[in-house]
C-alpha cells in the first residue's frame, strides 16, 4: 500500500450519487470516511457541488407555503441539538483516535466475536448494519459471501483477499455474488467501516457458526 | 417575500446575488443578522424546495428539508469560508447532507458538522476570496458552453441523483455514451478552471 493515497476509489457513480445526497446514510458514511485520505475524490465532490450550488441558483422557484420564514426566524434561537461525544474508551486502534466522521455514532465498547477479532455496531439511526470490524494482524475471517451489496472502507491497517490487498483510504464494494475470506496484513490491527445491505452469507457450517457469534 | 417583515435589526439587505450572498453570510457570523438571514431565505429556500421536490421528496419533506437547511446555514454561518467556496456550493452541499440526514430513521447526528469535502477553515485573504468567485464565474461559463448532450447527463447525475442505468433509459443511449460523456464533460470543466489533476484511469473503482 502507499503510505497516504488509497488506490482503490469509489467508482464515478457512486461518488456522484453521494455529491447528489442519493446514497442512503451508510453508504454516504464510507464515502464520507474515504474523502480525508483522498484529494482526488475530496476534488471531485467539491467540483460537484460546485456545479450543483450553480444549478440550485438556476432552480426555478417553488413557493413556500404561507409563514415559513416566519417558523425559520423562530428557530434561530432553539438550542443545536448536541452532538454526542465518543465514548471515552472507544479507541479505532491502540493509539489510534476514532475519526472525526464517526462522532456520536460510537456508543459501546469493541466487543470480542472471535480470538483476534471485534466489533462496534454504529448507532447510525439507518436500517442499513454499519459496523466497525477489527482483525488482529494475521488473524481472518471465514470464507462468505453476501446477501446484498457490501461496501468497505479500511480505517487502519490492511487486508488480502481474493480481490486484492486494501490499505488505509481503500474503498471496496463487493457484490452479492463475491465470496471473500479475508486476511488481515501482519503487523497492526486492520480496521474497517463496513456497510451491508443484508447479512454474510456463510460457505461453510464451520464459518456459520462464527457467523452466528459474530453476529454478521 | 409573502411573510411580512422579518423581526430584523439590521437595514434590510434587499439586492440577491453571489456577491451579496457572502455579505449575507458574513453579517450572520459576524452579528447574527436575521434580516440578512431572511435575504438569504428568501433567495435559497424556494430554489432548494424545487430541488428537493426534484429528488423524491413530498411537498412536506420538501418544506421541512428548506427549513433545516436553512437553520444550518444560521448555525453554521462562523465555518464558512469565502476563499473555499461560493455561498451557492456551500448551501448545497448542506442540503445535500439534509438529504442525507432524512435516511436515519432517528435524527441522531448532523452530517455536515465535520463536512467532509471541506477542509479545517483557514485565514482568508482578499485575493483568495476574489479567485474563488472567479472560479465559480469560470465554472458558470464553462457549464454553459457544454453541448446540451453532455449538460444532461451532469444535471441527471449529480444534480438530480439519478443512476446511471436510469440516465442510459431517460436519455435513450447506451450505458458507455453515459460514462463517456460524463468523462467528457468533468475533463471539460476541469480544463476550464485549470484544473489540471488528471482523472484516475486503469485503477481499481474507475469503470471503463
Amino acid at each position: 500500500m502507499t503510505a497516504g493515497h488509497p488506490n482503490h476509489h469509489p467508482d464515478e457513480e457512486t461518488l456522484a450519487r453521494f455529491s447528489a445526497g442519493g446514497l442512503r446514510s451508510g453508504r454516504s458514511l464510507v464515502i464520507a470516511a474515504h474523502l480525508p485520505f483522498c484529494p482526488e475524490c475530496r476534488a471531485t465532490v467539491r467540483l460537484h457541488e460546485a456545479i450543483g450550488g450553480i444549478l440550485l441558483s438556476d432552480e426555478p422557484e417553488t413557493p413556500l407555503s404561507d409563514g415559513a420564514l416566519n417558523r425559520a426566524l423562530a428557530r434561530l434561537d432553539e438550542p443545536s441539538r448536541m452532538i454526542e461525544p465518543i465514548a471515552d474508551n472507544a479507541w479505532l486502534a491502540p493509539g489510534v483516535p476514532m475519526p472525526p466522521v464517526l462522532r456520536g455514532m460510537v456508543r459501546s465498547p469493541w466487543r470480542w466475536l472471535a480470538p483476534g477479532i471485534r466489533r462496534i455496531a454504529l448507532d447510525t439511526g439507518t436500517a442499513e448494519d454499519v459496523y466497525l470490524l477489527r482483525v488482529d494482524g494475521g488473524a481472518g475471517l471465514p470464507e462468505h459471501g453476501h446477501r446484498g451489496l457490501e461496501t468497505t472502507c479500511v480505517l487502519a491497517g490492511g487486508f488480502t483477499d481474493a480481490t486484492g490487498s486494501y490499505g488505509p483510504g481503500d474503498v471496496v464494494e463487493l457484490a452479492e455474488d463475491v465470496e471473500h475470506a479475508p486476511v488481515a496484513d501482519h503487523g497492526e490491527a486492520c480496521v474497517c467501516l463496513i456497510v451491508a445491505d443484508g447479512r454474510a452469507r456463510m460457505t461453510s457450517w464451520l464459518a456459520r457458526l462464527v457467523a452466528a457469534a459474530m453476529r454478521i | 417575500m409573502s411573510d411580512g417583515d422579518p423581526s430584523s435589526d439590521g437595514a434590510s439587505p434587499a439586492a440577491t446575488g453571489p456577491d451579496q450572498d457572502v455579505a449575507h453570510i458574513l453579517a450572520i457570523a459576524t452579528r447574527r443578522d436575521r434580516a440578512a438571514f431572511a435575504a438569504l431565505f428568501g433567495r435559497y429556500g424556494p430554489r432548494l424546495k424545487s430541488w428537493f421536490l426534484r429528488n423524491g421528496c413530498s411537498a412536506d419533506q420538501a418544506e421541512d428539508l428548506v427549513q433545516d437547511t436553512m437553520l444550518s446555514v444560521w448555525r453554521k454561518a462562523e465555518s464558512f469560508n469565502p476563499a473555499q467556496a461560493a455561498v451557492s456550493t456551500w448551501v448545497f452541499a448542506i442540503a445535500r447532507n439534509r438529504r442525507i440526514d432524512a435516511w436515519r430513521r432517528s435524527p441522531r447526528r448532523e452530517l455536515d458538522e465535520d463536512d467532509p469535502s471541506l477542509a479545517p477553515p483557514e485565514p482568508v485573504s482578499p485575493d483568495a476570496v476574489l479567485d474563488m468567485a472567479e472560479r465559480d464565474s469560470r465554472l458558470r461559463a464553462a457549464l454553459v458552453g457544454l453541448p446540451a448532450e453532455q449538460m444532461a447527463v451532469i444535471r441527471l447525475s449529480f444534480f438530480e441523483d439519478r443512476p446511471h442505468a436510469e440516465i442510459e433509459q431517460a436519455l435513450g443511449i447506451p450505458l458507455g455514451t453515459v460514462k463517456s460523456r460524463l468523462r467528457l464533460a468533468m475533463r471539460r470543466l476541469r480544463a476550464h478552471l485549470g484544473d489540471m489533476t488528471p482523472p484516475r484511469t486503469g485503477r481499481d473503482g474507475v469503470s471503463s
